[in-house]
């Protein structure tokens, strides 16, 4: 009988400890990704938090539900009613109170960690304004170069590390998001009728390395395909960085004799030629229109290399490329900002 | 000159009996056609999940382009939310609500059967736009401006919408002054079952949340089609406008998915714990400060537009745990020291009891707005509405058919099946979305059509669909037992289950006008005390006066 009893607990001993075994394996699953941000430490250590008491009412409650379905079955044939318990006050203020103390250091913590995310350094180290459109990204430098999206690549937004980078967020047509899951963060990025009003986003990155990000508000046709990477370093390859792009951007067109003009009008995202025919090493002149307020421009690629970058005409608008001379073979041109939906073949011919 | 006698309940002519069914003002009718179209609605609804699910199994697209994905989850949102889960539980509010009160039908007939007909109207107006170019695209929450993107698809949703929209408010209005109007003598407010408390929240929510969505739809329509300025920036627009209004709707929303579950999870638990529902007056309290506290926190939803008070909404939501959590525990202190029997409709009431705890837990943490700029728009937001939606509601829409199915059509759903039914369901169920949490967690947005295979998040979303077939092979069995219980079931008798409530004390199906004798109202259990009679203490002394007065006036008849 002894020995019974002992092997009874002993073996709810083991199936409590496989089961709260369990339990954390489960919760450590359950985990965002390491944070790379001051901020992020902060609402990752929140989560934690969060994640414990979670994980103490689920075992609780859901304990009590599987304890409740094998202690109080029925048993068959049994008629006698159970005692017939409508309340008991006691009881119930005290589950009352218990619930209201948890949500209350609940929303002090998110208090506390919220701080810390909207916290605005006096000086940034940089600032950046993040525009989207359907389906791409635009970093304009305060001060300095703009990134553009170029061919199939995610755009890539060069931050130094260990100094608040803040971001000033917009949106050319309808709502998207700028996210970044190992930052822990994001932000609406909303066009309002008032130009000036743009969100603010601010964080320090404390690791070196690069990030995937993406758009996470629901923006149309090509909304999962609206990636772009942050690569973060630091200050001094940062200020490298941003030198090289100053230096490599498109100059503007200069005035001169076309020997043959392609004409090519964008609208409704779309160009209105599928292909043309060029000679080979003859520079040529590409005559662009774009038809609506949303960025075009044509470049020209030999698979994954660039041979020609227009610059881009972010309203309507018309724009001379020179196009310096292409040996022959056959090419695409694209709109670096929509090359899925706006592409087409170029032939230079011997 | 011959006079004709009329006989009681004869008809004076032959109906075909679809015509029967299509002029039908009888409540149990009307029940039964919301419920039947309801399950047709979740089929189609449920068919997108699967092609959603297919899609997302791995990465790369296999199988829709990009434009068609974007329509299957905005109609698979759409068409759950509006016209499978509420239009469900509508359908057994209308069956079982008049019963309970001991009323013979509800107080406006002809508008039940209008309420009725305008949801398959509705529903087919906005599938229409599979005809007309493609359907809505933009998300079941249909954000601006991008709403201006859309085709005519967009159009038939906003008009189909509206039309779904009224039906509920009529519905509403009905409900309410039923419960306010023909409650049988002796049912006091705090004698109604639960379920018919639920059910007259629920209606108060719809009556006023529900006008706001008409409006939003309105002004979208003219921002749309006759060059308004509501939420379009492009010409003065405010984009946050339409979740504003959106949302106000929205939340709201969520809780008339939910409540009239609650109450049917309500009536199953103590029937079959064989115990009252413990702590039935704070539970009525929790219910009503639901509700009221459900109309301060819709800026919950937008917590990343930068333009929302980030502590009042994140309060005013944490607070929603506490009636809610009082709601759990009375319900684990019913289970307690009960006689649990583990029928069918006892265990969807207990998969509701778990599943909506975890969609809870995920909530609590969506409240805080730093965790929130996480996971906001993420696949942690999918797992949680799925876990209360589809593990809340639409357990508790599975409890009431197996529960209420044999008052319905007098014969009781085969056990075995039910149980194997639930069982598929229930593991499909978690296989299906309890991988999103970590999904979300690690940064997977949500309503993308594909996903990079260098992610790492292609396992979860692998095992995700697998849930998801599951959950649509576990609806064979279901419907396997529906028909067989129909050409050969078990007949159920007035009382199957030794209920509480009044339904029970009547035929099964009722006749049209209900009930030919109501027995006497003292508690919430009226049928418990006319079954086991006062033979164990009183709870209450005052029953026992109650009672006596009521012999009394029974016997010696109204003055």
């Amino acid at each position: 009988m002894q020995r019974m009893a002992a092997r009874f607990r002993r073996r709810n001993v083991l199936r409590a400890a496989s089961l709260l075994l369990l339990i954390s394996l489960v919760a450590g699953c359950m985990l965002p990704p390491e944070p790379k941000t001051d901020a992020g430490r902060d609402v990752f250590n929140l989560y934690i938090v969060v994640l414990v008491l979670a994980g103490i009412v689920f075992v609780a409650v859901e304990g009590f539900i599987l304890y409740a379905v094998v202690r109080y079955r029925r048993q068959p044939g049994d008629d006698v009613l159970p005692q017939q318990l409508h309340g008991n006050t006691t009881v119930e203020i005290i589950w009352t109170i218990i619930p209201t103390v948890i949500v209350f250091i609940l929303f002090g913590a998110s208090m506390v960690a919220l701080g810390a995310v909207e916290a605005r350094a006096e000086e940034p180290g940089v600032t950046i304004e993040v525009e989207a459109v359907q389906w791409n990204w635009f970093f304009h430098y305060d001060g300095g170069p703009t990134v553009e999206p170029r061919g199939n690549e995610p755009p890539t937004l060069a931050v130094p590390v260990g100094e608040p980078v803040r971001l000033i967020l917009s949106s050319r047509d309808v709502n998207h998001a700028f996210f970044v899951p190992e930052f822990l963060i994001k932000r609406d990025m909303i066009r309002y009728p008032d130009e000036q009003k743009r969100n603010e986003l601010e964080f320090t990155v404390t690791e070196a390395g690069t990030y995937a990000g993406q758009c996470a508000e629901f923006c149309g046709t090509s909304h999962a395909e609206m990636v772009f990477t942050v690569e973060a370093m630091p200050r001094e390859e940062f200020d490298a960085h941003l030198a090289a792009l100053e230096s490599g951007e498109t100059p503007p067109p200069a005035a001169g004799e076309c020997e043959q003009t392609i004409e090519i009008k964008a609208n409704n995202t779309q160009f209105d030629i599928g292909e043309f025919e060029v000679p080979a090493e003859t520079a040529f002149c590409i005559a662009f229109e774009n038809q609506e307020d949303v960025p075009h421009n044509v470049s020209i690629y030999d698979g994954g290399t660039n041979l020609f970058e227009g610059e881009f005409l972010n309203q309507a608008g018309s724009i001379t490329y020179n196009v310096p001379a292409l040996p022959a073979g056959e090419y695409s041109f694209i709109c670096d900002a929509h090359p899925q939906a706006m592409s087409g073949d170029v032939t230079v011919t011997e | 000159m011959a006079t004709t006698t009329l006989e009681p309940r004869a008809a004076a002519y032959r109906r075909s009996w679809v015509i029967d069914w299509l002029t039908t003002v009888d409540h149990k009718k009307i029940g039964i056609l919301y419920i039947t179209n309801s399950f047709l609605f979740f089929f189609a609804a449920g068919i997108l999940a699967l092609v959603i699910r297919s899609e997302l199994a791995v990465p790369g697209l296999q199988f829709v382009d990009q434009n068609t994905y974007n329509q299957a989850f905005t109609m698979h949102g759409t068409i759950m939310l509006f016209l499978f889960i509420i239009p469900a539980l509508s359908g057994f509010a209308n069956y079982i609500v008049p019963l309970q009160l001991g009323a013979p039908d509800m107080a406006f007939p002809r508008i039940n059967a209008l309420s009725f007909w305008l949801l398959p109207i509705g529903g087919l107006l906005i599938f229409s736009g599979y005809l007309f170019g493609g359907a809505a695209a933009e998300g079941w929450t249909g954000y601006a401006p991008l709403t201006q993107q859309g085709g005519v698809g967009t159009d038939l949703w906003i008009i189909g919408l509206t039309l779904v929209g009224t039906a509920s408010i009529l519905g509403a209005v009905n409900f309410i002054a039923t419960i306010f109007k023909m409650r049988a003598p002796g049912m006091t407010l705090f004698r109604m079952p639960i379920f018919v408390w639920t059910v007259l929240v629920t209606a108060v929510l719809i009556l006023l949340a529900t006008p706001v969505l008409a409006a939003g739809l309105i002004a979208l329509f003219i921002d749309r089609n006759y060059g308004g300025s509501f939420f379009d920036p492009s010409v003065g627009g405010n984009p946050v406008l339409w979740q504003h209004i959106f949302w106000f709707f929205g939340h709201p929303e969520v809780y008339i998915v939910i409540l009239p579950a609650m109450g049917v999870v309500s009536e199953v638990l103590p029937v079959f714990s064989r115990k009252p529902l413990f702590g039935y007056r704070a539970f009525v309290f929790a219910t009503i400060a639901i509700g009221l506290l459900s109309f301060s926190v819709w800026a919950h939803h937008m917590f990343t537009t930068g333009a929302v008070f980030l502590p009042f909404f994140s309060f005013m939501t944490a607070l929603i745990a506490i009636p809610t959590g009082i709601k759990m525990f009375n319900w684990l202190a019913t289970l307690w020291r009960g006689k649990l029997m583990l029928t069918t409709p006892m265990l969807f009431a207990l998969g509701f009891l778990s599943m909506f705890l975890i969609g809870g837990i995920s909530g609590v943490m969506l409240a805080s707005p730093p965790i929130d700029f996480h996971l906001q728009d993420t696949y942690f937001v999918v797992a949680h509405l799925h876990y209360v939606f589809f593990g809340g509601s639409v357990f508790g829409v599975f409890a009431a058919t197996y529960y209420w199915f044999p008052k319905m059509f007098g014969r009781k759903l085969n056990e075995p099946l039910g149980k194997v039914h639930f069982w598929i369901h229930f593991i499909g169920f978690n296989l299906a979305f309890f991988p999103m949490h970590q999904l979300g967690l690690s940064g997977m947005p949500r309503r993308v059509s594909d996903y990079g295979a260098d992610t790492g998040w292609t396992i979860l979303n692998f095992a995700s669909t697998i849930g998801a077939f599951m959950i649509a092979v576990s609806i064979i069995p279901f419907l396997i037992n529906v028909v067989a219980t129909f050409i050969n079931g078990e007949p159920a008798g007035d009382d199957p289950w030794e209920g509480n409530t009044l339904e029970w004390a009547t035929t099964s199906p009722p006749p049209p006008y209900n009930f030919d004798t109501l027995p006497p109202i003292h508690s919430e259990r009226p049928l418990f005390f006319l079954t086991h009679g006062h033979g164990h203490a009183a709870e209450r002394p005052s029953d026992l006066e109650e009672s006596a007065e009521d012999d009394v006036e029974r016997r010696e008849g109204p003055v």
